[in-house]
């Protein structure tokens, strides 16, 4: 097999267009497990992990527009992302393990599209665009038209995802990502839950954005859940109803982590943990 | 292949180590550095791989296996089936049932059918692909009330008893009626499935022949002696034709307790063609074909009067062993005897059943069947104190054994034992003392619970079976001192603990000695690493050994002194001191290297042989347990404390705080003790909370470390430890064994903790948060503040 590491964009596209059958890799976190799991072997294995173009971070004209092959790791050590994306922040730092993040990058998250892939519903929220590239040229689409399935993406043959551009919210916004794994560390969501909640005057929810991993064939939005809540106050009551809406209006399945009923409980269940913010602006307002 | 590139014997650095101090881990620098050669990182010259044909299905007749096509491949050396087995192709200790590759039925989805020798792993991968195998699939049972029921298949033909491996009771007194006298009884049901060793080196090791034919076999082995008996009787060998060496392993904890890949590592080098052969299981194989900790149905019915003292006992243990023995009847017999827990009851039934199924093989796990009875009787303790209205810890120190007590399955407690002690430290500890504080600090849909249980666990192999241990010494030429660790030490430290009893005994530093691991062509026929037994034994004959060889020092010494002083010199008068000895009255000094050179190698060489002394006691009930093991003589104690945190919105478990309250005796080095406390709580942990292992028609669904959920260090808490040091005066300066008792009842300090702050228990399997979650919704706390 042959491994070929291409230094700019301008050298990665005859590579493909002479490789047709070959993988893409990026860290290789999904694609070297999923080789030794099925016995797969692509005739060459195209890196991305030298294409300097793939590997920046940069704000650009009010979102944060990061590369391709941007760790993981890089993430969760990004100060940007920190203060001004902390639901992506928190899916990144709890996304595998120190050597995991080390490899995985945004690009791969996105490109394996598994519902269970924990930077995608911070990126749903936000109202993250991905940009794709070909021999051929340039386009950009909402995260929710370039992920279609389970592992299954927009991305015609030939083409790559070059950069993830991530509007950066509005001051005040309120956005975090909870998950649910079989353990602290090391673990693939059961279900998962990202917000983000732009708070009104009178420290109501505004506009709210909400998405779930691992409760359906992709990551689920739920307007009508949105619009329940967009000007009321989080108070307990409210997210138990709210939660009563996402969890029958999920689609979760059974498998060896979890049953679809508990995954159907989580979805309801985690919007609770707004709760506190709810106490927050109780506090504020005395 | 000289003996020189593959044996592991560096010396460690340091000076004399006392006992009672610690003392530096002879592996390691070693270890960490990536020196220290494991079985997994021999790779003889020349040599090939082998693998295994797996069976894939649960039950079935072998027709036939055509084996042509593999062998037809480039670069396969050789395909195997029981037909290439000269002996009996059986393995086991009492039920001797296990084939090396299966003869004519499968009996679980992970049974052997064929053996493939390739010269890569590509080749190998090639072969295994290619072996045919024709079966007829029979009807199959994946559970022990179906394998018990009338007309049920049979997963070993033609063997009486059908599917019962073994049943038994223990009773004394009248349980029955005495429970129905109780002022407060309660009845549990606990469900526990099975647990994966997942030590970090998989199965695996080399053999080769040597120039005369016989077999050399480098595994990792928790057993190289009683393998070599095994693999001599199964191939068909004398014993002088088979030597088996054990480096460091990558972890046991009882998976390794027993032949693994050393029958297909004979008998492929037995067709190799003169070149050595090497086995290495993936993870997926290492799951798929070792042995597990037994599954068990447990129901435990438990009366007291109104003072909460314990009354009566009525109980039900049922094991599944799966498609082999294994260590089932040894494992079955210590849950029995540790039915009843380390309390005073009077009025016992303790009723048990092993069982054939066509699952998974279950066999040795660190624990040994006291888990599974511990999670039940612990339970229902705390089931009783919360019924009746008592204190849970003031309830078991009203109960717990002390010496001269006799122990619900009639074992009389002759020897010291420190659970009263135990239960008072636990008391007065602060995360004890202070939990009503700690609980009402939860967070806001957060529900804290606090959760003891209290264990012991009987050290040894019980009185049919020869506890014994032949320690061997040397004084070397150079007159540095070699020391024979004749059992395995699969990451315990053992070895290390070897040292420190020799370099105490004889004062001699750690720079001054070498180790040298088991091989039964270089160390002495010892018994295995396991049943908590290994350094009482070992260490009890190395410091008889210790002994003669230094009355040979100091009476050679003496004797060169007279002809130095022209005058008789009595031996009692001369000391060891490191490195020479010494002689006060005449203050003249000589080397070891010296007196070395004034004895033969014979004399040079000390040896000792000890057995544990066993309990002789006559108990009229429960004969049949009596061959495998029951009862024991000394037992260690311990009480587990567990602080868990339960959110109620998703039932995830957090374990805040952890206790081991440990009475093992006196204890020999600190570290390498805490190291047991710390790592058998997260197994423990592990047990409880995370290793959900899934099996559904014989078939594993969490067959890889990816679905099989381990802890993590994040999962683990800090851990706090108070070792009761009770001088247990048959075990060498004092101690017992310390590897299992501190694995015992992790899982139902941690489930009476979740049971606090969920308000209903958690009964069946491992308490994923899944679980925890529904138990809220039952108890009415799920998603409240």
């Amino acid at each position: 097999m042959e491994v070929f590491f291409p230094r700019t964009l301008a050298e990665l596209w005859p590579l493909k267009a002479a490789n047709p059958e070959s993988a893409v890799m990026a860290g290789g976190t999904d694609l070297l497990v999923r080789l030794r799991k099925t016995g797969e072997r692509p005739p060459a294995i195209i890196a991305l992990e030298r294409l300097a173009e793939l590997r920046r971070m940069s704000i650009e004209g009010g979102g944060l527009r990061i590369g391709a092959a941007v760790t993981i790791g890089e993430l969760a050590a990004s100060e940007i992302v920190r203060d001004a994306l902390p639901a992506l922040w928190q899916a990144a730092a709890a996304l595998g393990s120190p050597p995991v993040r080390h490899g995985a990058t945004v690009g791969g998250n996105m490109c394996t599209a598994s519902p269970a892939g924990d930077t995608l519903p911070p990126l749903y929220v936000y109202g993250a665009a991905v940009a794709v590239a070909g021999a051929a040229g340039c386009r950009r689409l909402p995260i929710g038209d370039f992920i279609l399935g389970p592992g299954r993406t927009s991305l015609a043959p030939g083409e790559i995802v070059t950069d993830i551009i991530v509007p950066l919210p509005t001051g005040g916004a309120f956005s975090a990502y909870y998950k649910v794994g079989k353990r602290r560390a090391m673990a693939i969501a059961v279900a998962s839950l990202a917000v983000c909640i732009v708070r009104t005057a009178d420290g109501a929810a505004g506009k709210v954005r909400l998405a779930w991993g691992s409760v359906g064939p992709t990551v689920i939005s739920l307007p009508a859940v949105e619009a329940f809540l967009a000007g009321k106050r989080l108070a307990p009551d409210v997210l138990r109803q709210a939660g009563a809406m996402a969890a029958a209006a999920v689609l979760p399945i059974d498998d060896v982590r979890a049953s679809a009923g508990y995954r159907r409980s989580l979805a309801g269940n985690l919007l609770l943990k707004l709760a506190a913010l709810g106490d927050d602006e109780q506090e504020d307002g005395r | 292949m000289s003996q020189s590139d593959w044996r592991s014997n560096r010396p460690p650095a340091g000076g004399v180590q006392e006992i009672g101090r610690v003392a530096p881990r002879a592996d390691a620098a070693a270890k960490v550095t990536g020196a220290e050669r494991y079985a997994a990182d021999y790779y003889p010259e020349n040599y090939v791989w082998a693998g295994v044909k797996r069976a894939g299905v649960p039950h079935a007749r072998i027709m036939g296996v055509d084996t042509a096509s593999a062998r037809a491949l480039p670069g396969v050396v050789a395909v195997l089936t029981h037909k290439d087995i000269g002996g009996k192709n059986r393995l086991g200790i009492f039920e001797k049932d296990q084939p090396i590759l299966a003869d004519g039925v499968v009996r679980h989805c992970g049974d052997a059918v064929a053996l493939a020798v390739a010269e890569t792993k590509e080749a190998l991968t090639a072969a295994l692909a290619a072996i045919r195998v024709d079966c007829e699939p029979l009807a199959a049972v994946f559970a022990p009330e179906e394998a018990l029921a009338a007309g049920a298949p049979i997963v070993h033909e033609g063997r009486g008893g059908g599917n019962l491996l073994l049943e038994s009771e223990i009773c004394f007194g009248k349980a029955r009626e005495a429970l129905a006298g109780c002022r407060h009884a309660v009845e549990l049901t606990v469900e526990l499935g099975w647990q994966e060793h997942a030590f970090l080196e998989t199965q695996t090791g080399v053999a080769w022949q040597e120039a005369d034919g016989s077999l050399t076999i480098v595994a990792s082995t928790q057993t190289p002696f009683r393998d070599r008996l095994e693999l001599a009787e199964a191939l068909g060998l004398t014993l002088d034709r088979i030597r088996v060496t054990a480096p460091y392993l990558g972890g046991g904890f009882g998976g390794k307790d027993g032949v693994t890949v050393q029958g297909f590592l004979a008998l492929a080098a037995l067709h190799s063609g003169g070149r050595p052969v090497k086995i290495w299981y993936s993870r997926e194989e290492s799951i798929l074909a070792g042995t597990k900790r037994h599954p068990a149905t447990v129901t435990y019915r438990l009366g007291c009067d109104a003072d909460g003292v314990f009354q009566a006992l009525d109980c039900r243990l049922v094991f599944d062993t799966g498609a082999y023995a294994s260590l089932g009847t040894e494992v079955f017999a210590l849950a029995l005897e540790h039915a009843g827990g380390p309390y005073r009851i009077a009025n016992v039934a303790v009723h048990g059943k092993i069982v054939y199924t066509n699952n998974p093989v279950a066999g040795a796990f660190r624990g040994f069947g006291v888990p599974q009875a511990a999670a039940g009787i612990e339970q229902a303790v705390d089931e009783l104190a919360r019924v009746a209205g008592f204190d849970p810890l003031a309830m078991r120190r009203k109960n717990a054994v002390g010496c001269g007590d006799t122990t619900p399955t009639g074992v009389v407690i002759g020897r010291p034992a420190g659970l009263a002690e135990c239960l008072a430290q636990v008391e007065r500890h602060p995360l004890w003392r202070e939990r009503q504080t700690w609980r009402e600090g939860a967070p806001p849909f957060k529900r804290r619970g606090v959760g003891v249980a209290a264990v012991y666990h009987g050290m040894g192999f019980g009185p049919a079976v020869a506890d014994y241990a032949n320690a061997k010494l040397e004084l070397t030429a150079e007159g540095r001192i070699t020391v024979c660790a004749g059992v395995a030490d699969m990451g315990q430290g053992n070895a290390t603990t070897c040292l420190q009893i020799v370099s105490h005994a004889l004062g001699q530093p750690y720079g001054d000695m070498e180790l040298v691991l088991p091989d039964t062509a270089r160390t002495l026929p010892s018994a295995s690493s396991s049943a908590s037994r290994t350094t009482f034994t070992y260490g009890n004959a190395l410091i008889g050994a210790a002994g003669v060889l230094r009355e040979r020092i100091l009476a050679r010494g003496a004797l060169l002194l007279s002809f130095q002083l022209l005058a008789p010199v009595n031996a009692a008068e001369v000391d060891l001191l490191p490195g020479r000895i010494y002689h006060a009255p005449s203050g003249r000094s000589v080397p070891l290297k010296v007196i070395a050179g004034f004895m033969d190698a014979a004399e040079r060489t000390a040896t000792y042989s000890y057995t544990c002394p066993v309990n002789r006691q006559a108990i009229p009930t429960g004969g049949n347990l009596r061959l495998h093991g029951y009862p024991h003589r000394i037992f260690s104690y311990a009480v587990k404390l567990a602080r868990v945190e339960v959110d109620t919105l998703t039932g995830e478990a957090r374990v805040c705080d952890f206790l081991s309250c440990v009475e093992a005796g006196r204890v020999l080095n600190p570290q390498l003790y805490e190291q047991q406390l710390h790592g058998g709580a997260a197994q423990g942990l592990g047990y409880a909370l995370f290793e959900d292992f899934a099996v559904s028609g014989g078939e594993i669904a969490t067959g890889d470390l990816a679905t099989y959920i381990l802890p993590t260090a994040l999962d683990v808490p800090d851990m706090e430890t108070v070792s009761v040091a009770v001088s247990e005066d048959e075990g060498p300066f004092g101690m017992k064994g310390v590897g299992e008792v501190v694995i015992d009842g992790v899982l139902p300090a941690v489930a009476n903790a979740v049971a606090e702050a969920a308000g209903v228990r958690v009964t069946k399997g491992t308490l994923t948060a899944e679980k925890i979650l529904a138990a809220l919704r039952a108890g009415g706390r799920e998603a409240t503040r």
